[in-house]
């Protein structure tokens, strides 16, 4: 009886140092709206947005955590459930590039085995403080077996494509049970068989 | 004679010199030695200028000189170890004045931080009180949109009031229940999914 507005729920999480512009992403995608006042998110916090991607109703529950230390065992307990994760770092500041590998460590230990992920190098509009050249993300990105994108929440530069890659990446992986499915594409279901770098 | 002449139009004789001569060696001064000096030499010079006690004078000028370097010392070391004593109490008091926090800093381990019980913004709260309040505003959200979402379809007419289970009651409270309905299966699903 119960009318369903969408006919996936996909939750995604967004991770990665303070301050590199992950609720700003997010704000962007969700709201199309972007702000410059810095506020840190208070543990955890999320966004639904839906989309349609294959003639599908996907409703996205995007999960924002903080980036501060002190609120990490709040945050990992949320990578459990998460389908995507989006790790993000600011091209202009070094040291949350050099902890990618920390976060990717984090996703290893907390989140599903089978979770998809993706790297973004955030504020991309800001290239005259850029101090993580475009090659080493999508090194970084290649070495993992992960997508990338540059992106500018600022800006608006490929944020809604980061979103909808990343949902179009789970929902091919995702079992197809509805009798009414026209999905015939389960072959590459495994996991993510290409690496790709777009253009900031 | 080396005596200071002031000293002796000063003091006089007798008593001040007695004084010096009585006192105890460990407490005697510079000044005492010159007074002795001053008794002492007064005597001689009554004596008369016997060669002998010329010579013996020059010996006693020797013995007060002795006595003086050691009197000297003796009382400069005195008072360093006077200065170096009220130093220390005046450390100790202090210590204890600032003795309670002292304290508490040592007992910490290195992974303890002091809280500063007068600061309106110190830390009170719990991790887990904070996972709780959370989560709590997160179900919260998620419960709102899926009602928001409700009363949009009906709003936009895309879910018709007597779908819902009341069948050919009065509209309005057929929709309170449809949504209610509703929104608790749509919240499972959410719920089951998170």
């Amino acid at each position: 009886m119960a009318k369903k507005t969408y006919d996936l729920l996909f939750k995604l999480l967004l991770i990665g140092d303070s301050g590199v512009g992950k609720t700003c992403v997010l704000f962007r995608f969700s709201d199309d709206a972007f702000n410059t006042t810095f506020i840190s998110t208070i543990g955890i916090d999320f966004k639904i947005k839906t989309v349609e991607l294959q003639g599908k109703k996907i409703k996205l529950q995007i999960w924002d955590t903080a980036g501060q230390e002190r609120f990490h065992t709040i945050t990992t307990s949320y990578y459990r459930g998460a389908m995507g994760i989006m790790l993000v770092y600011d091209i202009t500041n070094g040291k949350s590039f050099e902890n990618i590998s920390k976060w990717l460590r984090n996703i290893d230990e907390h989140a599903n085995e089978d979770v998809e992920r993706m790297l973004l190098g955030n504020k991309c509009d800001m290239d005259d403080k850029r101090v993580v050249p475009k090659g080493k993300g999508e090194q970084i990105a290649r070495e993992h077996g992960i997508r990338f994108f540059e992106t500018s929440a600022k800006a608006n530069i490929n944020i809604e494509k980061a979103f909808l890659t990343l949902a179009e990446d789970i929902l091919r992986k995702t079992p197809v049970k509805e009798p009414n499915s026209e999905n015939v594409d389960i072959s590459s279901g495994g996991g993510v068989t290409g690496w790709k770098s777009k253009c900031c | 004679m080396e005596e200071p002449p002031v000293r002796e139009e000063e003091e006089g004789d007798g008593e001040m010199d007695e004084g010096a001569l009585g006192k105890s060696p460990f407490q005697l001064t510079t000044e005492d030695v010159y007074d002795i000096s001053y008794v002492v030499g007064r005597e001689l010079m009554a004596l008369g200028s016997d060669p002998r006690v010329t010579q013996l004078q020059f010996k006693i000028v020797r013995v007060l000189e002795m006595l003086e370097a050691l009197v000297d010392k003796g009382s400069l070391a005195a008072e360093e170890l006077r200065m170096e004593r009220d130093n220390l109490r005046q450390e100790v008091e202090g210590l204890r004045r600032r003795g309670p926090p002292a304290q508490g800093e040592v007992n910490l381990g290195p992974d303890k931080m002091v809280v500063d019980l007068t600061d309106p913004n110190r830390p009170r709260f719990t991790l887990q009180e904070l996972r709780d309040v959370l989560q709590e505003r997160n179900k919260l959200k998620s419960q709102l949109i899926v009602v928001q979402e409700e009363l949009q379809g009906y709003k936009s007419g895309l879910i018709a009031p007597r779908e819902g289970p009341g069948g050919r009651r009065r509209n309005d409270t057929v929709v309170t229940r449809a949504c209610n309905a509703n929104s608790d299966k749509e919240e499972k699903t959410i719920m089951k999914k998170l």
